[in-house]
């Protein structure tokens, strides 16, 4: 008796009875199409984390003053900025493993005036670093250079957006000036750049429609034009682009300890830092944890779809006593009857099985491309669902089975 | 001297309903059947007939007495031997046919032999044959519920005979059928007895069909009270009396 004969016995029992098979089976289905789509939905999650984080930098290390009590308020004394002095010196200690280090400074929000155009602007300004590490798109002229921070020029890198208004979308505004009132200053700037917004494109991460038009001016011509904040010769925040291959999150670790060494202790401040991948990984993991925990959920209705099995099993052999008995006349030994039965509880449920991971895996593709991150069912989960599935036949297929096998050959050719 | 086929001791079954009580349903039967025979076992309801075939059959043990079936003792077989000596020593045929219902003929035919393990071509090979014997080759893809009972009988004698058994156990096999097509059956069974030289024992309730084999057994209340040799076979003189 091998497998194959029994295979065909189990096929043939099925065909007789579709529709009490397909009902049968409809519980793994269920349960196993719930657990692939959740484990489908969970990789396109965490994969449309890490490609949006990827996006914004996922080397990048953020280094920041911050409260030691937020509830107090305090104000930021002039010395507990970091100096250029000390970034320089971290920077020459490090140099291996830093690419890039960006320097800002926000001038706040101002008007721009170009005669017959007004648009609300807000300045920025930023070393030639800040476009490396921040991805800067520039499509037009060039971004800030060291020359420009060492003269503190007046010139000013715009947005597409604005570029169109002013000499529209063909058209080169470089080498145009144009004028920025802001609550303190009211300056003129060549423009020598244009770059693309940054879209991030992920219903998860909702940024909101950002429809302000961020310029960039050299961040020393924002310290020697800005507010009180602006002119201060020192950062109160950093962003590290570590080396591609370093630990930005141990890196993280180090800056922050560096930094922490030229601060007063007794500063109502103190320095924080944080690597992009630490909140990725934090991120993907929480995740994958809710996607695990709702898959187990799921699960359980696997275990109401067995006992299902095995409820159906049981009608199935009693249904069937006297083609035991007729069998075991024939000679059909006890271990033949519990593997005819086995079988047949397995087939359903593999088939059951594959039905729930094709159903499971076009809910998955669905649901990921409504996430804008279409993603295929991950292999894995498919053949774990499918041996699972099986077990669950033998599982619950085994008593039933059993049954079966030891019915007495007399009182089962006796039964009608 | 014949060689036994079937050496039958003092065979005693009964069922213990919870001390004391205890139901003898077969009192020690003696029973001698030989190489060949065509022997019918008669008797009415009650008189222990089914017990017997059962214990004939290997389907059931005796409580007492000792049962040799062709030179195998049948006392202290397991289950599994008892399925093996089902499989390949005895070949049932049932009043009421005992087709698999969803199988074709031709597999219902094939059976037996998947349970003794032999190979798919040299099953279907044996069926086909077995089918062409009972002259139901042209339906040998019908499933049961698609013949009459003549044809159905047909297709269950083929699968008595799939593993070339010692004895062909038959019940009642011509209860269920009208005249006609139970004469059909009696002479496929004759047939065999005499162009395959099978043992086949035949039980029934019918003293006519009884009348056909070369000896009776009678039962009543689970004794052996006649066992004689019919008349048309009396002149061969070879039956010793038991």
């Amino acid at each position: 008796m091998n497998l194959l004969e029994n295979t065909r016995l189990a096929l043939e029992g099925l065909r007789a009875n579709k529709m009490r098979a397909l009902l049968t089976m409809l519980g793994i289905i269920i349960g196993i199409a719930s657990v692939m789509a959740i484990s489908t939905l969970g990789s396109a999650m965490t994969g449309s984390v890490s490609k949006t984080m990827d996006k914004i930098g996922s080397k990048n290390i953020s280094v920041y003053l911050t409260p030691k009590n937020y509830d107090s308020q305090p104000t930021m004394q002039p010395e507990d900025y970091i100096t250029q002095d000390e970034l320089d010196s971290f920077k020459t200690m490090y140099s291996s493993q830093i690419q890039a280090i960006s320097l800002s400074k926000s001038m706040g929000s101002g008007e721009l005036d170009s005669g017959y155009i007004h648009k609300d602007v807000s300045i920025t300004g930023a070393n030639p670093d800040y476009r490396l590490v921040n991805n800067i798109n520039l499509v037009q002229g060039r971004f800030v250079s060291d020359r420009d921070i060492q003269s503190s020029r007046n010139v000013i890198i715009i947005d597409t957006t604005l570029r169109n208004n002013l000499v529209g979308v063909d058209g080169d505004p470089t080498g145009m000036d144009i004028t920025v009132k802001t609550k303190t200053t009211n300056e003129t700037y060549t423009v020598i750049g244009v770059y693309e917004k940054l879209v991030i494109d992920n219903p998860l991460f909702n940024m909101g429609d950002d429809t302000r038009v961020e310029c960039f001016i050299p961040i020393t011509t924002a310290m020697a034009l800005g507010s009180e904040a602006t002119t201060i010769p020192g950062y109160d925040s950093l962003t590290i682009m570590g080396a591609a291959n370093g630990d930005t999150t141990a890196f993280a670790k180090t800056a922050k300890d560096y930094f922490l060494k030229s601060l007063d202790p007794l500063s109502d401040y103190t320095i924080e830092s944080q690597s992009m991948e630490s909140i990725v990984s934090e991120a993907t993991g929480m995740l994958s944890t809710l996607s695990l925990g709702i898959s187990v959920i799921a699960g359980i209705s696997l275990l109401v779809g067995g006992i299902g099995v095995m409820n159906i099993m049981l009608v199935s052999v009693t249904e069937r006593t006297k083609e035991i008995g007729i069998r075991k006349a024939l000679g059909a030994r006890n271990s033949a009857i519990r593997s005819q039965f086995i079988i047949e509880s397995i087939i359903i449920c593999l088939i059951g099985g594959m039905i729930g991971v094709a159903l499971g895996a076009a809910l998955g593709i669905f649901g990921s491309s409504l996430l804008k991150f279409p993603t295929t069912p991950p292999f894995g989960p498919m053949i774990i669902a499918l041996c699972f599935s099986m077990g669950i036949g033998v599982f619950f297929g085994y008593y039933p089975a059993n049954k079966a096998a030891h019915l007495d050959p007399i009182d089962a050719l006796r039964y009608e | 001297m014949r060689k036994k086929i079937i050496e039958m001791r003092g065979i005693v079954k009964s069922y213990y309903l919870g001390t004391p009580n205890e139901l003898e349903i077969l009192h020690g039967l003696d029973l001698d059947v030989y190489e060949g025979e065509f022997l019918s076992i008669v008797g009415a309801s009650g008189s222990g007939k089914s017990t017997l075939m059962n214990i004939l059959g290997a389907l059931d043990r005796p409580t007492r007495g000792s049962y040799f079936l062709d030179d195998l003792p049948m006392e202290n077989v397991k289950d599994e031997g008892l399925s093996r000596i089902r499989n390949q020593k005895i070949g049932f045929v049932f009043q009421t046919f005992n087709l698999i219902p969803r199988s074709s003929a031709l597999n219902n035919v094939a059976l037996p032999m998947l349970y003794g393990g032999k190979s798919r071509s040299e099953r279907t090979q044996r069926a086909k044959e077995l089918l062409q014997m009972v002259e139901m080759s042209a339906r040998s893809h019908h499933r049961p519920n698609e013949l009459s009972g003549g044809q159905k009988q047909r297709v269950a004698i083929a699968r008595a005979m799939a593993n070339d058994p010692a004895i062909i156990l038959a019940d009642e096999p011509t209860g269920a059928l009208d005249t006609h097509t139970g004469r059909m059956v009696m002479d496929i069974f004759h047939q065999l007895h005499q162009e395959q030289g099978k043992t086949i024992i035949l039980i029934t309730h019918n003293t006519e069909l009884a009348e056909e084999t070369q000896r009776t057994i009678r039962l009543k209340d689970g004794s052996i009270v006649e066992n004689y040799v019919n008349q048309k076979f009396h002149l061969e003189g070879r039956y010793e009396s038991a």
